[in-house]
C-alpha cells in the first residue's frame, strides 16, 4: 500500500455507483469525514463524473444534413428510373433472344453441330435415344432465365448506388 | 427533422467525440449519423426508441471510422484550444480526462460516455450496448476503475 493511502479508497467508486449496502454506505460516509485521502479520491471521482457528463456541442450541422438528405433522395429517385429503364431494355433483349435468335440458332447451326460431333465420336444413334424436346421451349426457358438473372443483377447494382 | 437534429446533435456529437478525439472528424461523423438515421427512420418503432437507436448508429459510425483510421489520435492541446477558444484549468482537466478515455477500450469508453451523459437511463445504455442492465452495472464499475488507473499521476490537474 502506498504512503498516505487508505484501505477504503477503493470503496469510493462503489459508493458513487451505489454498490454498497445501506450499512456500508453509512460507515463509509462516516469514514469519509475523517479521511483526507478518501476525500481527495472522492473529489477526483466527482471531477471525472462531471467531465463525463458534459455535453460537447458541434457547430450548426442541420442545414448540411438536410442538403445531403435531399441529394441522396434525388439520387435514389434517379436510380429507380435507371432501374426501370434497364429492366425494360433487358426485357426487350431477352424477348428478342427468346423468340428470334434462339429458334434461329437451334434450327440451323446447332443441328449441324450435333451432326458433326456425332460423326466425329462415332456415337451413332445416341441422339435418337434422348427424349424429344421442343427447341422453342428451350429457347423460352433460356430467355426467362436470362431476364430474371439480369433483373436481379440490375437491382443489386441499383441498391448499391443508393 | 431539423428539430430532431437540434435536440440530439449534442448527444451524438459527444459520443463520437469521446470515441474519435477529433473535433472536425466528429462533426462530419455526426452529420453522417443523422443522414443514416433519417434514411432508415421507418425502422424506429416509436419516438422513445429514437434516442437509443441513434446512439447505436453513432457508435457504429464511430467504430467504422476507427476501423478505417486504425488508430485513435490523442487529443492535441491546440485542437482543444481551437475548440474552446481559450485555455484554462477546466480545459486542462478536460484534455487529461479525454486523453485517459482515449486509452481505454472502445466498449469502456462508450459505456462511460453513455452512462454519465445526462439523461440516459440504464435501460437505454443497456439497449445501445446490447447487454442486460446488471451486466451494464458491472461493466461500468470495471470501466471506472480502468479510467481511474489511467488517471494516476494526474490528480493535481483533476482537483
Amino acid at each position: 500500500m502506498k504512503m498516505n493511502s487508505c484501505e477504503h479508497v477503493d470503496k469510493v467508486i462503489d459508493y458513487r455507483l451505489h454498490r454498497l449496502t445501506g450499512k456500508q454506505e453509512k460507515e463509509f460516509e462516516a469514514h469519509l469525514e475523517s479521511c483526507a485521502v478518501c476525500r481527495q479520491e472522492m473529489a477526483i471521482e466527482l471531477a471525472i463524473e462531471g467531465e463525463l457528463a458534459v455535453e460537447l456541442k458541434p457547430g450548426f450541422i442541420e442545414d448540411r444534413v438536410m442538403v445531403h438528405l435531399r441529394l441522396r433522395r434525388e439520387q435514389g429517385l434517379r436510380s429507380l428510373w435507371l432501374y426501370i429503364y434497364r429492366v425494360i431494355v433487358l426485357g426487350l433483349t431477352a424477348a428478342v433472344v427468346t423468340f428470334v435468335l434462339m429458334p434461329f440458332l437451334l434450327k440451323f447451326p446447332l443441328k449441324s453441330f450435333f451432326e458433326i460431333s456425332q460423326l466425329a465420336s462415332g456415337l451413332d444413334g445416341l441422339l435418337d435415344g434422348l427424349p424429344q424436346v421442343n427447341p422453342i421451349f428451350v429457347a423460352v426457358g433460356f430467355g426467362y432465365v436470362l431476364l430474371i438473372a439480369s433483373s436481379i443483377y440490375t437491382l443489386a447494382r441499383t441498391r448499391r448506388w443508393q | 427533422m431539423t428539430r430532431l437534429i437540434t435536440i440530439h446533435k449534442g448527444l451524438v456529437f459527444t459520443i463520437i467525440m469521446r470515441m474519435t478525439n477529433d473535433y472536425h472528424t466528429s462533426e462530419d461523423l455526426t452529420q453522417d449519423t443523422f443522414i443514416k438515421a433519417f434514411m432508415n427512420i421507418k425502422r424506429v418503432k416509436s419516438g422513445e426508441h429514437f434516442r437509443p437507436w441513434i446512439c447505436t448508429i453513432a457508435r457504429n459510425v464511430a467504430r467504422d471510422y476507427h476501423r478505417r483510421a486504425k488508430n485513435s489520435a490523442a487529443v492535441s492541446f491546440d485542437q482543444v484550444k481551437e475548440f474552446h477558444g481559450h485555455w484554462d484549468d477546466s480545459i486542462r482537466k478536460r484534455v487529461v480526462i479525454q486523453d485517459a478515455l482515449a486509452k481505454l477500450a472502445e466498449r469502456d469508453r462508450m459505456m462511460l460516455t453513455l452512462t454519465y451523459y445526462q439523461g440516459l437511463t440504464l435501460r437505454e445504455v443497456a439497449d445501445v450496448m446490447k447487454m442486460t442492465e446488471s451486466n451494464v452495472k458491472v461493466c461500468i464499475h470495471r470501466a471506472r476503475k480502468r479510467l481511474r488507473k489511467q488517471l494516476e499521476g494526474y490528480e493535481n490537474e483533476l482537483v
